[in-house]
C-alpha cells in the first residue's frame, strides 16, 4: 500500500479535474471523476483520504456527494470547490456535508495545495488512531445570544442534569468557558449590535473540541465561508430558533464532542486556517489572553 | 377638505315659516329682498322641517282669478308640498345631489332643506350644490392623474428592477461559468510557471555545460559535476513536457471558452450598438441559450429547428431579454431532465419564433393570468410576476404578438410573431390553450 495519502477530485469539467491531477500527481494518489455517483462509489471502494467536489453539476450536487461521502467513510476530509456561491448550498455544506473548508473558484495553486496536503495530513492522523467508543458524559453548553428565548429553548432541550450557562457579554462568556467544562456553543454571530464573528473563530482556534452551533438571522455568503474555513462551525441555523432542529443539531454535536475526548485525534479535523489577529485584537483585551489561558487550564 | 363640510358651506340661512302662517303673510316674505336668492322657503313645525312652499307654489296659488280671496286666509300647510328633499348636513356631496337629482322635477321650481340631527339649519339651492360638485370633481380628476402619473412612474421603477434582477441573476450564472474555465486556467498558468522555473534551471545547467566543454581550462573534475547537475534536473523533468503541452492545450480552450461567454454578453446587452438595428433572430436565440446555460446545464436539450430568416430591423438588446426570459422559465418548468425546441420560420408578413418545453405545464386557470403584471406561481422572492408581462409589452411595441397554449404535465408553447417591415400582422390561427 502506498504511503502517499489520497485525493479524489469531483468536477463536471474534465479540464478542472486534468489541471488539478497534474498539481497533486507528484504528491498524492490522485482520483478523479466528472461523475458524482461514481465518486461515492469510489469513496466506498478505496480508501479516500480528501474529497474535494465541485457544487453546481448535472445530476447531484456538490453538497449531496459530500453529505454521501460522509455517510461512506467519515473520516473522509471533504472540501467544495466552486465557482458561484450560492447561499443554500454553503449552509448546506456545513449541515449535511460538515465540510473542512470552502474553496473558490479561480483557485490559487499554492494555497489548494497547502488547504488539501493539510486536510490529508489530518485524514492520515484520523485513521491512525482507533476512534474508541466513548463513554464519558458530553459537558455543558454555553449561549452567548441576548435573545432568552434561545436560552429558555436550550435549557429545556438539555433538562435539569446537564448544565447551561448563559452569557451576554463575551468577556463573561469567555471566563465561563475557561472554568467549565463546555461541550457546545451556541451563539449568534451578533451580539448587542457588534459582529462577534472573530471571537466565534478564536474560540475554535484555542479550543478545538467545542462544537460551535452559530444561530443568526444574518444571512451572507462571505461571513459563513469565513465561518466555515477560519471558524470551523458545526452548524449553522437560521433564526428564529425552532427546537426540533436545535435539538438535532445539539444532540449531534454532543456525540461529536465526545468522540472528541475519547479519541483527542480527531480535533484535528475541526483545525481552522489561521486566522488574522487584528480582528480579534480589537474586540477585547481580554479575550486576546485567553487562549493562552485556554491552554493552560485545558491541556489538549 | 371633506365633503361634509362642503354640504355645510352650502346652507342658506332662511327663516323657518309656522305651518299655521298665512298664505298672504308668506306672500309677503316673499317679496322681502333678503330671501331674494331662494326658490322656496321651508316649512318648520317646532324645529322640524314639515314642508317647503316655493315662489311657483305661490304664484300659481296667488294668480288664478279670486287666488288670493280663496287661499289668502289659510295656512300655508294647506298648499305647501308637504314631501320636500330633506337632506342631512353630514351627507356626502355625491350623495345629496344623488337624493336631489332624484326627488326634485324639473323645472328646477324648489330648494332642498338641510338638517343637522334631524333639525331645520338652512335651505340649500340646487345650483350651489352643482358647483360644489364641480369644483370636488375637478379636484378628483387632479387627484387621479396625479396618482396616475406616480403609479406609472413606479411601474417604470419596477419594470426596471425586474430588468435589474433578471440581469443579476444572469450575471451571477455567467460568473459562475467564468469561474469554471478561469480556475483551471491559473491553475495551468501557475504550474507552467513552476514548469518555467525548472526548465531554466536545465537551460542554465546545459549553457554551463556547454561553455566547460568549450573552456579549453575545464577540468574534468568540472566537467562531472556539470553533468551530474544536469542529469538530475532532466530527471526531475522527464514526462512533464507532455504535460504541458497539454495544459497549454486546456488552456487556449478555456481562454477561448472566457471569450465566448464575454462576446455573448456584449452581444447580448448590445450596449456598443445602435438601439434599433437589423438583426438575425437566430443569432439572438443563440447568444440567449448560451447565456442560460447555467439553467440549462446538462439537464435540458436544447433543439435548435431554425429556418431561414431576413435580418428585421428590431431592439435587439429587448428581444434577447425576451428569449432569454422565455428559455429560462422553459428551464424552470422542466422537473429533473427534458426538451426544449426553439423553432424559427419565415412567413410572407412576419417572423415566427416558437419556444416549446417539456416541462409540467401551465394549469388552465393561471394560463390567463401568465400575461398579467405581478402574476407568479413562484415562491415569494424568487420571482417579481413581472417577466411575461415585460415580454408581452417588449412584443406589443414591435408590432408583434406573443401566443402561448398549454398542456399540464406535457409541456407548453410560447410562439412569438414579429411583423417584416411594412407588414401587418394577420389574424393568429389556432385557439388558445391547443395541446402543444
Amino acid at each position: 500500500m502506498s504511503d502517499k495519502a489520497s485525493i479524489l477530485f469531483v468536477d463536471d469539467e474534465e479540464r478542472v479535474l486534468r489541471s488539478l491531477d497534474m498539481l497533486f500527481k507528484s504528491r498524492f494518489k490522485v482520483y478523479t471523476t466528472i461523475d458524482g455517483n461514481e465518486a461515492v462509489d469510489i469513496v466506498r471502494r478505496d480508501r479516500i483520504h480528501v474529497v474535494v467536489s465541485d457544487q453546481r453539476m448535472p445530476k447531484i450536487t456538490g453538497v449531496e456527494v459530500l453529505r454521501r461521502v460522509r455517510e461512506a467513510s467519515p473520516n473522509t476530509m471533504r472540501l467544495l470547490l466552486t465557482g458561484y456561491s450560492d447561499l443554500e448550498a454553503i449552509v448546506n455544506s456545513v449541515n449535511e456535508g460538515e465540510i473542512f473548508r470552502y474553496l473558490s473558484k479561480p483557485w490559487s495553486a499554492k494555497e489548494i495545495m497547502a488547504t488539501v496536503s493539510q486536510a490529508a495530513d489530518i485524514a492520515l492522523a484520523l485513521e491512525q488512531g482507533s476512534g474508541g467508543e466513548a463513554d464519558t458524559v458530553a459537558g455543558g453548553v454555553l449561549v452567548i445570544d441576548e435573545d432568552p428565548t434561545v436560552a429558555e429553548m436550550v435549557k429545556a432541550i438539555c433538562g435539569p442534569e446537564r448544565a447551561v450557562k448563559w452569557s451576554v457579554d463575551l468577556d463573561e462568556a469567555f471566563e465561563t468557558l475557561a472554568a467549565n467544562d463546555i461541550a457546545v456553543v451556541v451563539c449568534d454571530i451578533r451580539l448587542r449590535g457588534r459582529d462577534i464573528s472573530a471571537a466565534v473563530k478564536a474560540l475554535k482556534e484555542s479550543n478545538p473540541t467545542v462544537m460551535t452551533i452559530v444561530q443568526t438571522q444574518l444571512q451572507d455568503v462571505e461571513t459563513l465561508r469565513s465561518l466555515i474555513n477560519h471558524g470551523q462551525i458545526y452548524r449553522f441555523l437560521p433564526k428564529p430558533a425552532r427546537r426540533g432542529l436545535l435539538e438535532l443539531s445539539l444532540d449531534a454535536a454532543s456525540k461529536r464532542h465526545v468522540s472528541m475526548k475519547a479519541a483527542p485525534q480527531l480535533a484535528n479535523r475541526y483545525q481552522v486556517e489561521k486566522n488574522d489577529v487584528a480582528p480579534v485584537a480589537a474586540l477585547s483585551s481580554k479575550l486576546l489572553g485567553y487562549p493562552d489561558r485556554m491552554r493552560q487550564s485545558k491541556p489538549l | 377638505m371633506s365633503e361634509h363640510a362642503q354640504l355645510r358651506q352650502l346652507v342658506i340661512p332662511a327663516p323657518g315659516i309656522p305651518p299655521h302662517l298665512l298664505v298672504s303673510q308668506v306672500a309677503e316674505m316673499f317679496m322681502d329682498e333678503s330671501h331674494g336668492k331662494l326658490l322656496s322657503l321651508p316649512v318648520i313645525d317646532g324645529d322640524r322641517p314639515v314642508g317647503v312652499v316655493s315662489r311657483a307654489r305661490m304664484q300659481q296659488v296667488l294668480f288664478r282669478q279670486y287666488g288670493r280671496e280663496l287661499f289668502g286666509r289659510k295656512p300655508v300647510a294647506e298648499i305647501m308640498n308637504a314631501a320636500p328633499v330633506v337632506i342631512e348636513s353630514d351627507t356626502a356631496l355625491n350623495e345629496a345631489s344623488k337624493a336631489v337629482t332624484e326627488r326634485l322635477k324639473f323645472p328646477v321650481t324648489e330648494d332642498f332643506i338641510i338638517t343637522e340631527g334631524g333639525r331645520y339649519v338652512g335651505m340649500g339651492a340646487v345650483m350651489h350644490l352643482l358647483n360644489a360638485m364641480e369644483a370636488q370633481l375637478a379636484k378628483q380628476t387632479k387627484d387621479l392623474a396625479a396618482a396616475y402619473k406616480e403609479l406609472k412612474a413606479s411601474q417604470l421603477q419596477l419594470i426596471q428592477s425586474e430588468k435589474m434582477a433578471s440581469l443579476g441573476q444572469m450575471v451571477a450564472g455567467v460568473a459562475h461559468e467564468i469561474n469554471t474555465p478561469l480556475g483551471y486556467v491559473k491553475n495551468n498558468i501557475e504550474m507552467m510557471e513552476m514548469f518555467f522555473e525548472t526548465s531554466r534551471e536545465l537551460l542554465g545547467a546545459c549553457n554551463a555545460l556547454a561553455d566547460t566543454l568549450l573552456s579549453e581550462t575545464a577540468t574534468e573534475q568540472q566537467l562531472q559535476e556539470q553533468l551530474a547537475v544536469l542529469t538530475a534536473l532532466r530527471i526531475g523533468q522527464s514526462g512533464e513536457h507532455e504535460d504541458v503541452v497539454k495544459l497549454f492545450g486546456d488552456t487556449r480552450f478555456g481562454v477561448d471558452q472566457i471569450s465566448e461567454l464575454v462576446k455573448n454578453l456584449k452581444d447580448f446587452s448590445r450596449l456598443d450598438r445602435a438601439a434599433a438595428d437589423d438583426v438575425d433572430l437566430n443569432e439572438c436565440l443563440d447568444s440567449a441559450v448560451l447565456l442560460a446555460r447555467n439553467v440549462l446545464k446538462a439537464r435540458v436539450e436544447v433543439l435548435r429547428q431554425y429556418g431561414a430568416l431576413p435580418r428585421i430591423s428590431c431592439m435587439p438588446s429587448q428581444l434577447n431579454q425576451v428569449f432569454l426570459n422565455l428559455i429560462t422559465n422553459a428551464a424552470q418548468a422542466i422537473e429533473g431532465t427534458g426538451r426544449i425546441l426553439i423553432k424559427t420560420e419565415a412567413e410572407p408578413e412576419c417572423l415566427k419564433v416558437t419556444v416549446q418545453d417539456t416541462g409540467k405545464g401551465i394549469p388552465e386557470d393561471v394560463l390567463p393570468r401568465i400575461f398579467d403584471p405581478f402574476f407568479t406561481t413562484k415562491p415569494v422572492g424568487q420571482g417579481t410576476g413581472l417577466g411575461l408581462s415585460i415580454t408581452y409589452q417588449i412584443i406589443q411595441q414591435h408590432g408583434g404578438d406573443i401566443r402561448v397554449t398549454s398542456q399540464p404535465g406535457k409541456g407548453s408553447r410560447f410562439t412569438i410573431r414579429l411583423p417584416l417591415a411594412g407588414k401587418t400582422l394577420p389574424p393568429a390561427g389556432g385557439p388558445q390553450g391547443e395541446t402543444p
